[in-house]
């Protein structure tokens, strides 16, 4: 087995472990064992003969993280003179983004039910169990936290000096510990009074924020260089005591600014006793959390059927047979109720519903509202369109992708339903919702008349859905792959269905200068969709009858 | 026979929220035997054994192995307790190597020791060539294989298997069969429950029938027989639980299946 150097370094602590009563041959065991499966994360059906990357996929993306602490936290470092104000606006990022990673990289550490019948069973402690569990999620804190704030914390020595680089270290592991405890307090609070599949949903839905949140912030970093000359001072107010990140600003202006007024000393006071308290208050709850965990396998709360009267009554207007109907609402339900798909797609869908709005508003700052709205900016939701073939691309991984057997199992007279119902699925439950909402932003924007370009930018969506389908998917079943194999999508093929997008843009602003051409433009479309739609998916004629 | 008692229950009691999985189960169990622990789903086989591994916590009444109080918190009973879980859980990711030689050291074990023995142990089981596999590819007897040798590695005096055949076949089926009768006949504890009443009817040296989380049957076979009248352990079984309208249920199955059929 490999030897960790993580565990190396946990080896250090031993007589700490010891102290407390934690077996910690047995616990360095347990985590040696932990971590070499975290490096494998995918399951080898294959048995390591296709398996391209292996390796720890979380220590690869320790990279980024140091982008985004380069990025999002450095420009709060020259924020203003109150050190208390900066502070907390950094303290409040990482604390985002400590807590979404934790929820959404974390939980299956946190939530891992094996653990009970593998490791309980066995004459190991529970003290000694615990303590591996929570190590465990801390070796990665650590690692995420440490690449998160060294670049901040490298720049803030050469700004502030030695004495605030130290309180910013002092205040991170504190500041870690209190996320940990928090997380699992919010685990603890949901498993309590809900069911294991609606935490599993709230985890979803938290990795998907995650997601769309670092993307956006990404749009918005640029802007926040901006407001750093502006002058803020600080004003205490008596719900700061409530927001653990102005805790932590207080120590800076306590200890460098020599502030000595009441509010600071309470403030810094809860920052060193808060996550104190809440370790007690954790190893106190330690045991109900483990036992509202088995809950995790239950899906007790729900026992009626979901209503299916919107599915029904798309199903009916798109699909022509009844076979393809049966795939659109299986389709529907996947999309829905799969949560892995749900956490590649949702986030692409979040990008194209932001991106244009933001890039009309980044406007708005260079030229005057009139001039936009009466101008071609809508063109803006082209930029929407890009998400189109990762999303066409994505339909072919499910987490259970063993059930495929079923499209061999079943005699299904024309298997170009599957794929046809399956798009259909896609474009009403993904592409539409977007569109509309867009629609009604650009149209608040730049009035009504700007419906039948809108109207052309569905049409020309749907265009690109074929044509990304029938360069990507072939004749790959819906949802019948591992995710492992999402990376196969070629980047010339990427690369060229941007191009496509990229020139229907084109032609669409060209075309809609001539008189009456945008008219034709649809009609075409539509024709062109028609014609396509028939050539991919055929029916077949039953020779039977 | 030796009777020196290993296992002993005292109105064990178990309920999640208002539902009572378990109503006062006694129960003494002595050196050597192998016990058949039959009963409905539901009947709160598998709740009993999690309790007695300490997986589920908060019942009531007196559990007492190998003469300890369970309840006192010391887990060092465990080491000598070999367990294969109903729900077949490993941690697919690992290779049959790494995951028996981990258990083995959970145990107590070295670990060249007990990958040396998991390695015997596998061969004889005929899956040496998969012992560098990842489970994840192993098909549903052969992970059961795996989880029957991790149980076994540190030589425990009392095993709790829930339903260890499930997945085998027919000629390892008869191995394992096997295997437990020389084992108890080592002077081991076997606590075993199946749903295979043919074989719980051969090899159980005592049968325990649970229904609705209460004993309604305790003793040999043969006693069994003597007090209901009936042939075989199923018969037997669908007796005393009550059930028999099997026919009925089949007939009204049947019907639903062949009515509005698609193909006619």
């Amino acid at each position: 087995m490999t030897d960790f150097k993580s565990l190396q370094v946990l080896d250090y602590f031993k007589p700490l472990f010891l102290k407390v009563g934690i077996d910690y041959e047995m616990m360095r065991k347990i985590l040696q064992l932990k971590l070499m499966m975290d490096s494998r994360r995918m399951p080898t059906i294959f048995n390591g003969s296709k398996v391209k990357k292996e390796g720890n996929q979380f220590l690869k993306s320790l990279w980024l993280y140091g982008l985004y602490g380069l990025l999002m936290l450095t420009p709060f470092l020259f924020f203003g003179n109150d050190y208390i104000f900066q502070m907390s606006i950094i303290f409040s990022l990482l604390m985002f983004i400590l807590m979404s990673s934790m929820v959404s990289d974390f939980s299956a550490v946190l939530l891992d039910i094996r653990d009970k019948t593998i490791l309980h069973t066995k004459p190991i402690s529970n003290r000694t169990l615990n303590a591996a569990k929570v190590v465990h999620i801390m070796i990665y804190m650590f690692l995420l936290t440490g690449s998160f704030v060294v670049i901040p914390l490298v720049v803030s020595i050469f700004k502030h000096g030695i004495v605030f680089a130290l309180i910013f270290i002092i205040e991170i592991v504190l500041i870690c510990c209190l996320v940990v405890v928090l997380t699992a307090f919010a685990y603890l609070f949901i498993l309590r009074f809900f069911s294991g599949e609606k935490l599993k949903d709230i985890i979803n839905y938290v990795q998907i924020i995650l997601s769309i949140g670092i993307m956006v912030s990404y749009q918005l970093v640029a802007r926040s260089f901006e407001i750093v000359n502006l002058k803020i001072s600080y004003v205490f107010e008596w719900w700061h005591l409530l927001l653990p990140p102005i805790w932590y600003g207080a120590p800076f202006e306590l200890l460098l600014h020599q502030n000595y007024s009441t509010e600071m000393i309470i403030l810094s006071v809860l920052a060193f006793v808060g996550p104190i308290l809440s370790i007690a208050l954790y190893i106190r709850l330690m045991p109900a959390f483990e036992r509202n965990l088995t809950k995790l396998l239950s899906d007790s709360s729900r026992r009626k059927k979901k209503s299916q009267r919107m599915v029904n009554l798309w199903s009916k207007i798109l699909c022509r047979t009844e076979e393809e109907r049966t795939f659109y609402r299986f389709s529907t339900l996947m999309m829905r109720q799969e949560r892995e798909l749900k956490l590649k797609i949702y986030p692409q869908l979040g990008f194209a519903l932001i991106l244009p709005p933001l890039f009309i508003f980044s406007e708005i700052r260079t030229r005057s509202f009139e001039e936009i709205t009466s101008g071609n900016g809508f063109m803006f939701i082209y930029f929407s369109l890009l998400v189109i073939p990762t999303v066409v691309h994505m339909l072919k991984f499910s987490s259970n992708y063993k059930g495929h057997w079923i499209y061999r199992a079943a005699p299904i007279q024309n298997e170009a339903v599957i794929y046809s119902g399956t798009l259909k699925a896609c474009i009403v439950n993904f592409f539409l919702p977007i569109f509309v909402v867009l629609s009604v932003i650009l149209t608040a924007f730049f009035s009504l008349d700007i419906l039948p370009d809108l109207f052309v930018v569905l049409l020309v969506a749907i265009m690109v859905t074929l044509i990304a389908f029938s360069m990507m998917n072939g004749e790959v079943y819906p949802f019948s792959n591992a995710y492992e194999h999402t990376q196969d999508m070629s980047t010339f093929k990427v690369f060229a269905t941007m191009f496509i997008i990229g020139f229907l843009a084109f032609l669409h602003f060209v075309i809609s200068k001539i008189p009456y051409g945008l008219y034709g433009y649809m009609i075409l479309l539509i024709v062109t969709i028609f014609i396509t739609w028939r050539v991919l998916f055929p029916k077949k004629i039953s020779e039977v009858s | 026979m030796n009777k020196e008692k290993i296992l002993s229950l005292t109105d064990l009691t178990m309920s999640y929220g208002s539902k009572k999985i378990l109503n006062g189960i006694n129960l003494e169990v002595y050196k050597g035997q192998i016990i058949g622990y039959i009963g409905p789903n539901g009947a709160g086989k598998s709740t009993t054994v999690k309790i007695m591994l300490g997986l589920i916590e908060g019942y009531g009444g007196k559990i007492e192995i190998f003469g300890e109080d369970i309840a006192k918190g010391d887990f060092s009973y465990k080491g000598k307790i070999g367990y294969v879980p109903e729900t077949a859980e490993v941690y697919d990711n690992l290779t049959a190597c790494e995951f028996l030689t981990f258990t083995g050291e959970l145990y107590g074990l070295s670990s060249e020791n007990s990958e040396k023995k998991a390695f015997e142990l596998m061969k004889e089981f005929g899956l040496e060539a998969a012992f560098h596999q990842r489970l994840s590819s192993f098909s549903k007897g052969m992970r059961q294989k795996v989880l029957i040798i991790s149980s076994l590695l540190h030589d425990p005096d009392l095993l709790f298997f829930d339903e260890p055949l499930s997945g085998l076949d027919a000629n390892s089926v008869m191995i394992i069969k096997e295997i437990l009768a020389q084992l108890a006949a080592q002077g081991k504890t076997i606590f075993y429950s199946s749903h295979i009443m043919e074989v719980v009817e051969k090899i159980s040296s005592r049968i325990i029938l649970l229904v609705e989380g209460k004993v309604v049957a305790d003793g040999t076979f043969e006693e069994l027989q003597e007090q209901s009248a009936e042939g075989t352990l199923e018969e037997i079984f669908n007796q005393i639980t009550g059930f028999t309208e099997h026919k009925q249920i089949a007939e009204r199955f049947v019907g639903l299946v062949s009515e509005g059929s698609a193909h006619d």
